[in-house]
């Protein structure tokens, strides 16, 4: 006998406890019976008949669930926001900081760019696993039902009500990492380039020269910077004295910039010889034309959109 | 004009409670799954079944209800009845319930219209 009731309650009963199953499929089939039976002594013909009722009773696994008393969900409201503050705080700041951490201890081996590649990598198998890890850890002790001492909710846990910030985190965050990647770009062109001379020995980009005096320098206007957005995130909106000193550092980075490229004492003179396109005085002209134009460019949009923003903010 | 879905799901809410109450009054008189559930949808509960078989058994867990197998009938039945247990435990509810309507016919009475 393989009858649709047949395979409807070896669906039901496969996920009901086993020291209940056979009661439990005896009464079910009784009831069956009995709902069929309603409905042919009505005039239907058998087949339809069964087919309407196990229709009625619905999904077996759903059925099931309930005659186990088993919940539906794989983390209830009981534990979901404990659930999700854990998630946000831990994916917050392990993934970043591991890989970090592989990108750096990469570096060290000497990958150069190619580190960033197994830092972002590590970065995202470590927010699967975590996310995967804490989700099993819930879903465990929901079913379970293991009585977690859950603190109870009180007023004084309320945060501050959030302050409209001028300066949001994110743009700041954003900034500082564009500034330490130029920072750590101007020491790592130096010693891998992708330029390499005809035995192999590595090429810097920039003129080693410029290491006597201008790129450090440089790299000082670069980290006066990075301090500059910190404090002007802590004073959380733009006001006058901040976009002076914002004037002073885009100009003390971009003019000296402007004018090595345009004299054409940026570039290694080395590259001329390995790279035929950099030989032609007329290409290294344009380029360093194109670089001083670009820096102007950005430095007169960046002081614009921070004139704005200033006058916004201090006006206010 | 109320969409069709949300007065479900409130009357929904608002009858889920009295199935056990009308199961635990109908089985004063002892009573199988199919019979019970034509009884009570006689009397104005309409109740799924897949919503009254599981809710049967864990009234009996609960020791709301006794069972006993009836096997002289064509088929076996498991008859259910209410428990001394299950008596004092519907009185409290029938009691609540009593007290519901009293509230709301009040509320009605204060609130003018």
């Amino acid at each position: 006998m393989n009858t649709l009731t047949d395979r409807y309650l070896a669906a039901t009963l496969r996920s009901v406890p086993t020291q209940r199953r056979d009661e439990i499929a005896t009464e079910l089939r009784a009831s069956i019976d009995d709902m069929i039976e309603g409905r042919t002594d009505g005039g239907q013909d058998a087949a339809t008949a069964e087919r309407e009722v196990l229709t009625e009773l619905g999904n077996p696994d759903v059925l099931a669930a309930r005659y186990a008393d088993r919940r539906l969900q794989l983390i209830g409201p009981t534990y979901y926001l404990l659930w999700l503050r854990l998630l946000k705080l831990l994916l917050s700041f392990i993934p970043a900081l591991v890989g970090t951490i592989v990108t750096v201890v990469e570096a060290a081996e000497g990958k150069g760019f190619g580190a960033i590649g197994p830092g972002i990598v590590a970065a995202m198998q470590v927010a699967v696993q975590i996310a995967f890890w804490l989700t099993v850890t819930f879903a465990i002790i929901e079913r379970t039902q293991t009585a977690v001492d859950l603190p109870e909710w009180t007023v004084d846990q309320l945060p501050d009500a959030p302050a409209r910030r001028g300066i949001p985190l994110a743009d700041t965050i954003a900034s500082v990492i564009m500034l330490v990647l130029t920072i750590a770009y101007l020491p790592l062109q130096h010693y891998h380039s992708w330029v390499s001379g005809t035995d192999g020995e590595n090429i810097a980009i920039l003129d080693p020269a410029l290491w006597s005096f201008w790129l450090p320098a440089l790299i000082g206007v670069l980290a006066l910077s990075v301090i500059f957005e910190v404090v002007k995130y802590r004073i959380d909106r733009w006001t006058w004295a901040l976009f002076g000193t914002k004037v002073l550092l885009d100009l003390a980075f971009a003019v000296p910039l402007a004018w090595l490229a345009l004299s054409d004492r940026l570039l290694n003179p080395a590259l001329a010889k390995r790279l035929s396109w950099v030989a032609e005085a007329e290409n290294r002209e344009g380029l360093g034309l194109a670089i001083a134009v670009g820096a102007a460019a950005i430095v007169v949009w960046d002081l614009i959109d921070t004139a704005r923003k200033t006058r916004q903010q201090t006006t206010a | 004009m109320v969409s069709e879905d949300v007065l479900r799901t409130h009357l929904q809410e608002l009858r889920r409670g009295t199935v056990v109450v009308a199961s635990l009054v109908a089985l004063r008189r002892p009573d199988y799954g199919y019979a019970l559930l034509q009884r009570l949808s006689d009397h104005g509960f309409p109740v799924d079944a897949n919503t009254l078989y599981p809710l049967l058994r864990r009234l009996e867990d609960q020791g709301l209800l006794t069972s006993e197998w009836n096997t002289e009938e064509s088929r076996p039945r498991k008859f259910y009845r209410t428990s001394d247990e299950g008596e004092s435990m519907l009185n409290r509810l029938l009691d609540d319930l009593a007290a519901v309507q009293t509230s709301i016919t009040g509320l009605i009475q204060g609130v003018e219209r």
